[in-house]
């Protein structure tokens, strides 16, 4: 039973981690064309990332995004959950599965719909509908992991210190705030790394010279055949288990995923 | 902080999108994905330092520019775009192209006749022909004809082009030829496809897919344009043009200023710059497109590898794009019904 | 709780109005507009979809994917789940982490490797003419098994953090009581660990069903287009056609067989709110 269990997590490893090593590999390939095993080893198409304009552009516009997007996100979505969980919001459960809607809608349709009836009505720019898209999908998030939070934060201390002469408002930025930081923190990273490695909702919403790191990826795909992305692949899977290492150092990922 | 950190980037945002406008005036232009790397290097960077604007490129394949261009009718995002005569045509006939005031062109006159005016009405010009054919592995298969797409060495060995690209109704013609059809809805081609596609690895929608297939192994052959062939030529294994019985088929690419442009004037010169003697002749020794100027000069070599000189393109049998465009549906619905279900 | 409601409301106001104007107003347009067809509000656009044979193929595919997918994520995942809880807690943290890293890493990046490993002559096919296993490389490329593997890669994780949570909440005598009593290993597992740790499966269940129905990368890059899906499908129809119509109705399809696995998930576990990082 032991050791029948302990083959099944090897292999169950080496599905889930094996093509990471592969994409490694590939990107580290000296050859002209993406081949494995490559004829040999070295960091030219780790450099060529470097020197392609458009992911760097590309770069840019989901670093801005994923920050932009995740932080609006938390400043609607925190003092919204903290009123559901705390306070008798009329219609509070129709309000919640408001702000939780677009987590169980398919964001291919979410870039659709803004596409043809914001955008393009309103002639809005794209780095707006992109911004509306991916702040409209991190809600659900900010508020799911805030609300968890602040389910384990007890109210009797909240009740105390506002017994105690602080305001409402001192009470929350100065007892309930530092409480949930870590939810906060949680909730910052994983609508990030949503936000940046979303594809379906950019789909519809990229532009002429304004797309995402994962779009432009695709598309550089689709017209070049060499091993730059899969460079670029293993350092965003780099860049990634980086900060899941750090998160979870810091203040225990695992618990809010 | 926190309140002003996320007004900066909120900010910051929203300022992106119209920031060009400030500084520069900004040119949209539409191309084809393919050869991004030459374009940059000897047509958008040296056309920037010129007009003193910024050129934005949107990339893709021609039916998706076409959709885009389709729902961004009222607020249009492109001013020039590079794409197939036929598509070309069905966007002048949506009303979504603008006549170009060929006066404006100091290299309009260099032009051969066939691309000074391919869609009538003055909509577009014509910068590049090519031919199209099929590149396959002369150490596994021969190809002497289109038929011979269907050779049982090519079973589960072939990719063709995906209906959607401009490539297909070219493959489609010159089959339909070849099997001794006559009608404009290429009903043996597209007959022939149908009884063939559970061997046919994939339709592709990007040529550019082709040398990885070929790489990889997946596929001995495939149905490709001209200017997908340098890329294929680089995969380190025996592949050759083939130039079967029938003839090849051909296509021309042209330029086409959209309506509700706000750049009339720098969407002329840049045009006016593609089809100039001196960026055709870096664009053609870079194999990238065939030139349309008749005054580019090419060493022996390049033109071999292109649609090049007068009689070759005396010589093009390209399928009218109003032919093509009127029995589109035609096509189409046998494509679907047949093929894609 | 405290009672002054317009505080509250004033609080949820503006990521509500902003989730109902940027979001919910969009959406709801663009699913109306399907019912609506110049002869008035009706089907017909539904009945016309489904009539077509590739659309029936790309439907009963995307169906028929998303349950094995979720099928063998489940089974799989979890044997995996029992595995990890039987170990210590450290090397459990540390299969926890091996668990959530592939949800951080993008998507696109996730399955460019399956393009590497299945090719003809990606890994996978050099393994297999080694071992003798077949005398010519295998065509997986392009097909539904390639779909189905990048899948099931894609979501795996996904089926196996509810079951390993639902599992470290059984309470810690039943099972050894169970077994003093004279309880066969199986009878314990069928009688007791899997009726308890129904809901993670229900979770973990819908999270790789909606996921699967509404996967895009997995389709475009593994299947190509010959192996369409829904959600590849309704690309297709816009960004070669412009045919919103088409469009519109397979968003109504996905919306509707989201919502119902999602209701359903609430139905069977009644109470508890499931959260996951959605790939």
């Amino acid at each position: 039973m032991r050791s029948l269990g302990s083959v099944l997590l090897a292999l169950v490893m080496l599905f889930l981690l094996g093509p990471f090593v592969v994409i490694v590999i590939a990107g580290l390939s000296s050859g002209e064309t993406l081949a494995f095993p490559p004829p040999g080893l070295s960091l030219r198409w780790v450099a060529k990332v470097f020197e392609v304009e458009s992911f760097r552009a590309a770069f840019g516009v989901s670093m801005l995004l994923g920050v932009g997007a995740t932080l609006v996100a938390l400043v609607l979505g925190v003092p919204a959950a903290y009123a559901l969980d705390r306070y008798k919001v009329p219609g509070g459960e129709a309000v919640r599965s408001i702000v939780t809607a677009p987590i169980i809608v398919p964001g291919i349709i979410v870039g659709l719909a803004l596409l043809r009836f914001l955008l393009v009505p309103l002639g809005l720019p794209v780095m707006l509908g992109l911004f509306l898209g991916h702040t409209a999908l991190l809600i659900p998030y900010a508020v799911r992991i805030v609300s968890a939070s602040l389910n384990n934060l007890r109210v009797d201390i909240e009740e105390a210190a506002i017994l105690l002469g602080a305001s409402r408002a001192g009470a929350f930025f100065r007892i309930v705030l530092p409480n949930i930081r870590s939810g906060i923190v949680a909730a910052f990273i994983l609508g990030f790394v949503t936000s940046f490695n979303q594809v379906p909702v950019s789909l519809f919403l990229s532009g002429p010279g304004v797309t995402t790191l994962p779009i432009e990826m695709l598309s550089y795909m689709e017209f070049n055949y060499d091993p730059s992305v899969a460079a670029l692949s293993a350092l965003l899977a780099l860049l990634s288990l980086a900060v899941v290492v750090v998160a979870e150092r810091l203040l225990g990922l695992s618990r809010y995923v | 902080m926190l309140v002003r950190t996320i007004l900066g980037a909120t900010a910051a945002l929203m300022l992106t999108g119209t920031a060009h406008a400030a500084d520069k005036p900004t040119l949209t232009v539409s191309v084809f994905g393919i050869s991004q790397d030459v374009y940059k290097r000897d047509l958008y960077t040296p056309f920037e330092a010129k007009c003193g604007c910024t050129v934005v490129i949107e990339a893709g394949n021609a039916s998706e520019r076409l959709a885009k261009l389709e729902a961004n009718k009222a607020n249009p995002v492109v001013d020039v775009t590079a794409i197939a005569d036929f598509v070309a045509l069905d966007a002048a006939k949506k009303g979504l192209l603008q006549p170009i005031d060929t006066g404006k062109l100091a290299n309009f006159g260099k032009l051969y006749d066939i691309a000074k005016d391919p869609l009538g009405d003055k909509m577009a010009v014509g910068y590049t022909f090519y031919s199209t054919s099929i590149v396959y592995r002369t150490d596994k298969v021969k190809i002497a004809s289109w038929k011979d797409l269907f050779q049982p060495a090519l079973k589960g060995r072939v990719a063709l082009p995906n209906i959607a690209t401009t490539q297909a109704p070219i493959l489609l013609s010159m089959l339909d030829k070849a099997l001794g059809g006559t009608t404009p809805d290429y009903g043996k081609a597209i007959d022939a496809i149908a009884a063939n596609k559970g061997d046919i690895v994939t339709f592709y929608a990007r040529g550019a897919q082709v040398p990885q297939l070929m790489e990889q192994e997946e596929i001995f052959a495939a149905v490709v344009g001209r200017f997908d062939w340098p890329s294929i030529r680089k995969v380190q294994m025996p592949i050759a043009w083939a130039t079967p019985t029938e003839g090849m088929g051909g296509g021309m690419n042209v330029l086409a200023i959209v309506k509700g442009s706000k750049q009339v004037d720098l969407a002329h010169q840049f045009i006016d710059y593609w089809l100039s003697e001196e960026v055709q002749t870096k664009i053609s020794n870079a194999l990238v497109d065939s030139p349309a100027n008749k005054d580019v000069k090419l060493a022996d070599d390049k033109a071999q590898a292109l649609t090049y000189g007068a009689d070759t393109v005396a010589s093009l049998k390209l399928i009218k794009p109003a032919d093509l465009l009127d029995n589109r549906e035609k096509w189409l619905a046998g494509w679907n019904g047949k093929v894609a279900r | 709780m405290f009672e002054k409601r317009s505080i509250g409301l004033a609080l949820v106001l503006p990521a509500a109005l902003f989730v109902a104007l940027g979001f919910l107003l969009p959406v709801g347009l663009l699913l109306a507009e399907s019912f609506r067809t110049p002869a008035g509000w009706s089907l017909a656009y539904f009945t016309t979809f489904f009539a077509d044979p590739l659309n029936q193929a790309v439907f009963l595919r995307t169906l028929r994917l998303g349950l094995t997918v979720t099928a063998v994520c489940l089974v799989v995942g979890y044997a995996a789940a029992l595995a990890i809880t039987g170990l210590g807690p450290a090397a459990r943290g540390r299969f926890v982490g091996v668990l959530i890293l592939p949800l951080m890493i993008s998507p696109v990046a996730r399955t460019y490797a399956w393009v590497v490993i299945l090719g003809r002559t990606g890994l996978l096919n050099v393994l297999v003419l080694k071992l003798g296993l077949s005398d010519e490389p295998l065509r997986i490329l392009f097909t539904e098994t390639a779909v189905f593997l990048g899948l099931v890669q894609l979501f795996f994780p996904l089926a196996v953090l509810p079951l390993l949570s639902a599992l470290e909440n059984l309470p810690a005598d039943v099972v050894p009581a169970a077994r003093v009593l004279g309880a066969s290993w199986l009878r314990v597992f069928w009688q007791i660990i899997l009726p308890l740790t129904r809901e993670g499966l229900v979770v973990g269940g819908t999270l790789v069903f909606v996921g699967s129905l509404t996967a895009y990368i997995t389709p475009a890059m593994l299947g190509g287009s010959k192996v369409l899906m829904l959600e590849t499908l309704l690309y297709q129809r816009v960004s070669v056609a412009n045919d919103f119509v088409s469009a519109g109705v397979i968003s109504v399809i996905l919306i509707v067989m989201s919502i119902a696995t999602n209701v359903l998930l609430r139905r069977l576990a009644a109470g508890r709110r499931a959260g996951g990082a959605h790939a």
